[in-house]
């Protein structure tokens, strides 16, 4: 269409909406439409699944982890085995620890099966019960000295394998040769049973005690207090770094060659592979410096080399987001660069600098590769009360428990999962609600 | 060490700045080219021309917040009651308490209204106690007429208050260090006509005691506002002169046609 003037005009009442063409475009748009919120929400699904099946299968696995079977034992607190209560409390308790415990139970547990005789049954009938029911007889009698001469009816704990047995997870119709539990030791529990003196009750050693070779006798807490204490290293050590390098590099660095080729390394850093860390801390921390191996400082300091990276990147990208304008007008007030920066900058940026924190040190919690390579996969029992002691982490706790051949250490694998687990989450919701919290909008 | 300038004008009083053969480089971009200026204490003096004419970044040649700007490289003299400020023994610091400015968006810090004004008093330890603290916040926002909207709230964020408030409020806190030239970056831009009106009564209020510049695309806010008026065009002065004169009887045609609105 041409105007007046002789200029080209789009033909403008051409166009016919109603058209079929169109009806067809219109309806091939809305396909698409529906089609992309199809699979959107179908990758949401997956993704949601996998996670429930994977929590799922951990949680039905290691419930039971926190659960332990005891067997209600007549024990007779013989006053000629045992030592006078009325002496001094230390030197009754020496006394006790002099007595032999195994000799009562088994004296406890023939009296309960009188019909057992010879030595390898008996030997059968004492396995019944954990080793660490000697100790838990102990402490009882220390604590209450005022039970010598009698005879009571006490809780000890069963055996790992009494134990699966007793949770289902040992299939009792298996020919005999094919599982440790033998017949006898199945008859033997269930008269127990029958008598109902076997019960599953909350283990709250789970809980606080360090490792052992027993699945019975394990506790998640000496790994837990070295993941702790490696983490407060690798936070003392990669926060204050990391802080720093991202404030010169954003507020101070000129703008060169160097700077960039120190930016690019310090995001390739970001991706290497933990166990390259590893061999670095191994490297440095023991071969050269020669610290002690296996603790956790040196496990906190090669973490430390994993998560400052990580911490540099979230610092300056919060500190970058902090406007422009906030700067220009404390210059403008006359400011000088450094209270520019500490008066202004890295306050509104410490919401997001201590998120990128937090999750760097998540990270950091779940790692166990680059502790391997430092020795912190050895076999602790006690828990490590400082920066120089033995110690395992939780992740690698994991890692020993997944690898050991008895049965009853499947649970307690998948429980120690929850108790890492319960960590991350903690952390994760720490960081989540910080953000939420001082999340600002300029 | 300070230098003689003789002013431009033979007949004005000597002037609070000087400007003298200024030219500015962005890299390749040839921005200021060879300004020549005074400034006077008791004046308002308006730099007017269409967008990326330069008149932005001259201002901000005069409290040197260009140095932060690595590829921006100034030449020329900018002197300060005779002093050279860029001359290497002058501390840049001194130079921004001695010479404020207002910025187009208006930028409190996100503390409260009495943190906003009593920073600039609290790093160059210009009060010594709390007291001359407190009235020196006063004085400021008293001055910037935001006094008594605020009085009562002086704990609560400076961002929470409305755009015109807190462009007030960020005069109040560039004039809490006693500057002697107050530099504004098109300070109404983001502001509605009552707050703009509002600032403009401040700046009125505020320009016999300080040497104001302002740089602004309404022509009728540097008619109302400045006794002085420079128009830019692509990085040159075009015109200098009394406001009156370069809106009544502009000597340049170029003046005329962006006064007229024909380019701009």
């Amino acid at each position: 269409m041409i105007d007046p003037d002789g200029h080209m005009q789009p033909d403008v009442q051409g166009v016919d909406w109603t058209s079929p063409q169109m009806q067809a475009r219109l309806k091939k748009r809305y396909w698409v439409d529906r089609l992309f919120r199809g699979l959107g929400l179908s990758a949401v699904a997956a993704a949601a699944l996998f996670l429930i099946v994977l929590l799922g299968n951990i949680i039905q696995t290691g419930i039971s982890g926190f659960f332990q079977t005891s067997i209600e034992i007549d024990i007779s607190f013989d006053a000629a085995i045992l030592p006078d209560p009325t002496l001094p409390r230390n030197e009754f308790s020496q006394a006790v620890a002099q007595v032999n415990m195994q000799r009562i139970i088994r004296q406890a547990l023939l009296e309960k099966f009188p019909d057992v005789s010879g030595r390898s049954d008996t030997i059968r009938l004492t396995r019944m019960l954990s080793s660490g029911s000697r100790s838990q007889l102990r402490s009882l009698i220390v604590r209450k000295p005022e039970i010598v001469g009698t005879k009571l009816p006490v809780q000890l704990l069963a055996s790992d394998e009494v134990d699966q047995a007793v949770k289902g997870n040992i299939d009792i119709s298996l020919p005999e040769e094919n599982r440790k539990l033998k017949n006898k030791e199945v008859g033997w529990l269930n008269q127990l049973q029958l008598e109902d003196r076997v019960s599953l009750n909350f283990h709250p050693r789970f809980i606080t005690s360090g490792d052992s070779r027993e699945p019975e006798l394990v506790g998640v807490w000496g790994a837990a207090v070295g993941s702790g204490i490696t983490l407060l290293v690798t936070l003392l050590t990669a926060f204050p770094i990391g802080l720093a390098a991202a404030i010169y590099l954003e507020e101070f660095a000129p703008r060169n060659r160097l700077t960039t080729i120190i930016e690019i390394n310090i995001n390739n850093l970001a991706a290497v592979p933990s166990i390259v860390f590893g061999l670095l801390g191994l490297a440095v921390f023991l071969g050269a410096m020669g610290m002690a191996r296996s603790a956790p400082l040196v496990g906190g300091l090669t973490l430390a080399l994993l998560t400052l990276p990580t911490i540099i990147i979230s610092a300056r990208s919060a500190i970058s987001a902090v406007p422009q304008s906030i700067r220009d007008a404390a210059r403008g007030l006359g400011a000088s660069p450094m209270q520019v920066a500490f008066h202004h900058v890295i306050p509104l940026a410490m919401p997001g600098v201590l998120t990128g924190t937090i999750i760097g040190m998540a990270r950091a919690l779940g790692e166990s590769a680059p502790l391997l390579m430092i020795g912190m996969v050895a076999f602790i029992v006690d828990v490590p009360t400082g920066i120089n002691d033995p110690a395992t982490v939780l992740p690698v706790q994991i890692y020993l428990w997944a690898d050991s051949p008895e049965r009853a250490f499947i649970e307690k694998t998948s429980a120690a999962i929850m108790v890492l687990l319960f960590f991350l989450i903690s952390m994760n919701g720490v960081a989540i609600w910080m953000r939420q919290k001082f999340e600002r909008n300029w | 060490m300070n230098a003689v300038v003789e002013p431009l004008v033979a007949t004005e009083s000597k002037p609070k700045m000087t400007i003298r053969d200024v030219h500015v480089h962005y890299e390749d971009v040839h921005a200021v080219k060879g300004i020549d200026l005074d400034l006077y204490s008791d004046k308002v003096t308006a730099l007017i021309g269409p967008s990326g004419c330069g008149k932005s970044t001259l201002l901000r040649c005069l409290n040197r917040m260009n140095d932060t700007i690595s590829d921006c490289r100034v030449q020329g003299q900018i002197y300060l009651d005779g002093q050279d400020i860029y001359a290497s023994d002058i501390d840049v610091v001194q130079l921004r308490a001695r010479v404020g400015m207002v910025f187009q968006k208006p930028n409190p810090f996100p503390k409260s209204i009495y943190d906003n004004v009593a920073y600039g008093p609290r790093i160059h330890g210009l009060a010594t106690d709390r007291e001359a603290l407190d009235e020196i916040v006063e004085a400021s926002l008293e001055k910037a007429g935001l006094w008594q909207e605020v009085k009562d709230r002086l704990d609560h964020q400076g961002t929470a208050l409305s755009g015109g408030q807190q462009q007030r409020l960020c005069i109040a806190r560039a004039i809490a260090v006693n500057p002697e030239v107050i530099l504004m970056d098109e300070p109404c831009s983001s502001l509605d006509p009552i707050a703009t009106a509002k600032v403009e009564a401040l700046i009125d209020e505020l320009s016999g005691r300080y040497a104001i510049v302002i740089v602004t695309h309404s022509m009728q806010q540097a008619a109302r506002v400045s006794q002085k008026t420079v128009f830019f065009h692509l990085g040159e002065m075009i015109e200098y002169g009394d406001t009156t004169q370069i809106f009544t009887a502009p000597q340049q045609e170029q003046t005329r046609d962006y006064i007229t609105g024909r380019i701009g």
